[in-house]
């Protein structure tokens, strides 16, 4: 296959989902660790690039979790005729 | 020179890349431990998954720069809404993410932070590699006595 004769079967192994649940999970990852420890630290620490990098990865998340709502948002089926029995089934809705 | 030919250009130098990367590796082999005694299981699957963001960050050090620098101007964005700015400070305030930043650390090298030119290999990369690889050679008992824990 090249650039200019590209297969339509290929477009059947596209990961792009997989990609955008894989982001949205590292974001629910991210919740997860900011969940560990609901006091000072102490010495106080300063908010570096890794934590940064970490709220990065967070709004990736939040925003991937904000396409499905506005797909939801948008349909007139009940939400619980919507609830795929896979994860990637789900984001493929 | 046509547009498939700079294309087939490119396919092969990134294929010289990842030989030189294997290349690097052999020459400073504390950059690619032995992997751990077992058939499998989740240390080793860890262990593997660790590895290969290694190998993701040293042979491709532009790229990981560009997507840190991406990744760390989102998260400052993120950081000046209320949510963001909530998750900051538990962030901040989180043990589990000062033992991430220790593995992130261990295995990045640390070679994504301080100074680099745009678009271009961070200078904390081709130090550390010049470091490991021609450090290695002179690795003798003079010079090791000198060279603090930790250092290639």
């Amino acid at each position: 296959m090249t650039l200019t004769d590209p297969r339509a079967a290929l477009a059947d192994e596209s990961n792009f989902i997989s990609y955008l649940v894989g982001l949205a999970g590292v974001a629910r990852v991210v919740h997860a660790l900011a969940a560990d420890g609901d006091c000072p630290a102490d010495p106080p620490r300063d908010d570096d690039d890794f934590v940064h990098v970490l709220l990065g990865l967070a709004s990736l998340g939040a925003a991937i979790e904000g396409l499905t709502e506005t797909t939801l948002a948008q349909s007139n089926s009940p939400i619980e005729a919507l609830l795929p029995t896979s994860t990637n089934a789900r984001w493929l809705r | 020179m046509n547009p498939e030919v700079l294309i087939s250009m490119l396919a092969e130098l990134d294929r010289i890349r990842e030989l030189t990367v294997d290349l690097v590796e052999r020459s400073a082999p504390r950059l690619l431990p032995a992997p751990p005694d077992g058939d499998g299981g989740a240390e080793r699957t860890t262990f593997d998954l660790l590895l290969g963001a290694r190998r993701a960050v040293l042979g491709n050090p532009a790229a990981a720069r560009t997507l840190h620098d991406l990744l760390v101007a989102e998260g400052h964005r993120y950081a000046e809404t209320p949510a963001g700015a909530q998750l900051r400070d538990a962030l901040i305030a989180s043990d589990a993410v000062e033992n991430l930043r220790r593995v992130w650390e261990t295995v990045s090298l640390n070679v994504l932070d301080g100074p680099s030119p745009p678009n271009a290999a961070p200078n904390a990369w081709a130090e550390l590699l010049a470091d490991a690889v021609i450090g290695h050679g002179l690795d003798d008992s003079v010079l090791a006595r000198l060279r603090p824990e930790g250092f290639a």
